[in-house]
């Protein structure tokens, strides 16, 4: 990777999570990105921070039948079912077309069963032109009756050990998902697996009904939340996760403007990801980077990298979850 | 190749109470855009609503100015707030987008067949028709009652014959459309090869996709779907397509569509 551009008065927008370097803090959201190639007509790659890949898996998925979408109070469910290449396909054919794209490629695994994350951990590990990999927890654990792996603290440290001692080479970054009492106990469970960074949150369930037909919307009846609905959530769940846990952070969570993204980075984000954003304006996460930057030109702050978790907490804030 | 940028309004016209017809400046789109081809654009700004929504290319205007015509319907919050949208608003507007119509082979008559807004879809490949040569098409147009048909001078004014149906029976031959197609294919001869185009709500295309394929004529069908992104990457637009023992596959109709065959998909 380059090196971010340097000349007088320009922020240095470098960051580092752990064994992660990006060139800047914005980084496209797994599931809203493709896999990157898609997005040439209306951004250069270069310019990103980095971008997640859609989640993938050992075989090819197709996902669930439509309607997979619904538009909800600014906002959006889905419930496309982690329909995905496959990870041999995309290291044959999307990974080589995204040599020299200059930006950190990401790659975000799921698996059904803890054997299939480590398969697919195993065959991205020395892949070259991969700078990571991301563990989507929010899948469903056909061993332990559907629930999804990153609401039990065994099960997450377990699956992240495995995953860290396949995947030796990659930075491990671990997404969380927010459909779990607290978040924190989640974060801690990964940093003891050994994760390197920890990404959040992952959409929220949710669903809508349509009211003529009195059925749900969605084919799926339940879907993910995501979009500038869900900030609020997010951005708690982020400072509540640096509060508790030593480890960097990739917040997001309904970011749709250069404003959202800094709170992130002050509730404790070294980087922030963005998502459904993606979809209403493709060329939005190149857009944050510069207004990243002048934002910090205005108010003087020379590294981006300074703001994170510059939150000022009330005197006697204690962390964790408190009465409202 | 697709791209997006600020379109100024420079016409905004009421049909009727619900039907407008949107003048927008994009000389990109303009040059690039084939017929069956749409755009995703912005009914406002802000995230209420939160998605751009896709709307067919209705006519690319002759001459250097770079404009494009977008006909549409208010049927919701969206398009309420699009129909606001006054002379010189800037509208995000992203596009040409998907696939679009594959022109007939020489010598076969096209025949058009539209449900309500559907017919937004058709005065581009009339002109497109036009230019090709071939066989003049033909129109059948259906729709609830007579308020719903709308872009009728577009078509007589190029003398492309119309025959409506009215579920009120207000206009036209009472019923759905697909009973002027059936008295078309009735009354065609053996030699004449058609093929048809059809563009309207999901329960009408696949009935307008039955009776093509019992009558063995080749039809294609503009899709509708639900569409986040338009441009391929959040996978929810799909259509059940033939697969195989492990089920339905999947297409996008965004950018795999939102024309297909009627062989190819599963609705
Ligand atoms: C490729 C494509 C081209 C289109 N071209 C045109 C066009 O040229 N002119 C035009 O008027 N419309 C067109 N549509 C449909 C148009 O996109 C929808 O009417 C619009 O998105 C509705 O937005 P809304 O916010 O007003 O409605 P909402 O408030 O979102 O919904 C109102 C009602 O409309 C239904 N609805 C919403 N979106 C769709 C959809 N995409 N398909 C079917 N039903 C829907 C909802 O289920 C609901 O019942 C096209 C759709 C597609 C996929
Ligand atoms: C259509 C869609 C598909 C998604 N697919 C994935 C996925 O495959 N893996 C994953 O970890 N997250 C996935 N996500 C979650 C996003 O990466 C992100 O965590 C979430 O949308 C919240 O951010 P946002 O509000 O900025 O969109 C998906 C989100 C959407 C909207
Ligand atoms: S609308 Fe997103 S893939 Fe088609």
């Amino acid at each position: 990777m380059t090196p971010a551009r340097r000349s007088d008065g320009a922020t240095d927008l470098r960051v580092q999570l752990g064994p992660l370097r990006l060139k800047n803090p914005v980084v496209a959201a797994s599931g809203t990105f493709g896999y990157g190639a898609e997005f040439r007509p209306y951004l250069d790659l270069n310019d990103l921070g980095g971008f997640v890949t859609k989640g993938l898996s050992l075989l090819p998925r197709r996902g669930n039948a439509p309607p997979r979408t619904c538009e909800t109070a600014s906002g959006m469910l889905n419930a496309i079912g982690l329909a995905n290449v496959g990870v041999e396909a995309f290291l044959a054919e999307k990974l080589p077309a995204l040599r020299g794209c200059g930006t950190a490629v990401i790659a975000n695994v799921f698996g059904e069963t803890q054997d299939e994350y480590v398969a697919v951990a195993r065959r991205l590990n020395g892949a070259p032109g991969l700078d990571a990999i991301e563990l989507n927890l929010s899948c469903p654990n056909t061993e332990k009756g559907g629930l999804a792996f990153g609401v039990s603290p065994p099960v997450i440290r377990e699956v992240v050990g495995a995953v860290r001692r396949a995947a030796p080479d990659l930075p491990l970054i671990v997404k969380l998902t927010p459909n779990i009492t607290d978040v924190a106990v989640a974060a801690t469970a990964a940093k003891e697996g050994g994760a390197d960074i920890l990404s959040l949150v992952n959409t929220f369930l949710g669903m809508a009904i349509d009211l003529k037909t009195r059925r749900p919307v969605l084919d799926n009846v339940v879907g993910g939340l995501s979009g500038p609905a869900i900030k609020p959530l997010a951005l708690y769940m982020v400072q509540r996760v640096r509060s508790a846990v030593d480890l960097p952070i990739m917040g997001m969570g309904g970011i749709a403007n250069c404003r959202d993204a800094l709170e992130f980075i002050v509730a404790g984000s070294a980087a922030v990801q963005v998502g459904t954003l993606n979809f209403v304006d493709p060329g939005a996460t190149t857009r944050l980077v510069r207004e990243i930057d002048a934002w910090c030109r205005g108010e003087g702050v020379r590294a981006v990298r300074d703001l994170t978790g510059t939150l000022r907490l009330p005197a006697g804030t204690t962390p964790g979850p408190a009465a409202v | 190749m697709p791209s997006d940028s600020p379109a100024p309004v420079v016409r905004h016209e009421a049909l009727n109470r619900d039907h407008f017809l949107l003048t927008l400046e994009s000389a990109r789109i303009a040059r690039e855009a084939r017929a069956g081809q749409f755009v995703m654009i912005q009914t406002r700004a802000g995230s209420d609503p939160l998605l751009r929504r896709p709307m067919s290319i209705y006519r690319v205007l002759p001459g250097r100015r770079g404009l494009i015509q977008i006909l549409y319907k208010v049927v919701g919050t969206g398009t309420r707030y699009l129909s606001q949208q006054p002379r010189g608003a800037l509208l995000g507007t992203l596009g040409p987008l998907g696939n679009g119509f594959r022109l007939p082979e020489p010598g076969t008559r096209p025949v058009l067949v539209a449900g309500g807004i559907g017919i937004a879809i058709f005065p581009f490949l009339a002109e497109a028709l036009r230019k090709g040569r071939g066989p003049s098409p033909v129109l059948l147009y259906g729709g609830r009652s007579k308020r719903d048909l709308v872009a009728l001078d577009f078509f007589r004014s190029r003398r492309i014959p119309v025959r409506l149906a009215t579920e009120d029976g207000s206009t036209g031959t009472r019923g759905f459309v697909t009973r002027l197609l059936e008295t078309l294919l009735a009354a065609r001869k053996a030699a004449d090869h058609l093929e048809l185009f059809v563009c309207g709500p999901t329960p009408m295309l696949k009935a307008v996709g039955a009776v093509a394929t019992g009558a063995g004529v080749a039809c294609q069908l503009a899709l509708e779907s639900q569409m986040p992104c338009g441009i391929g990457v959040c996978l929810g637009c799909v259509v059940p397509c033939p697969g195989d023992a492990r089920g339905p596959l999947f297409r996008r109709v965004c950018t795999e569509g939102p024309i297909f065959r009627a062989s190819e998909v599963a609705l």
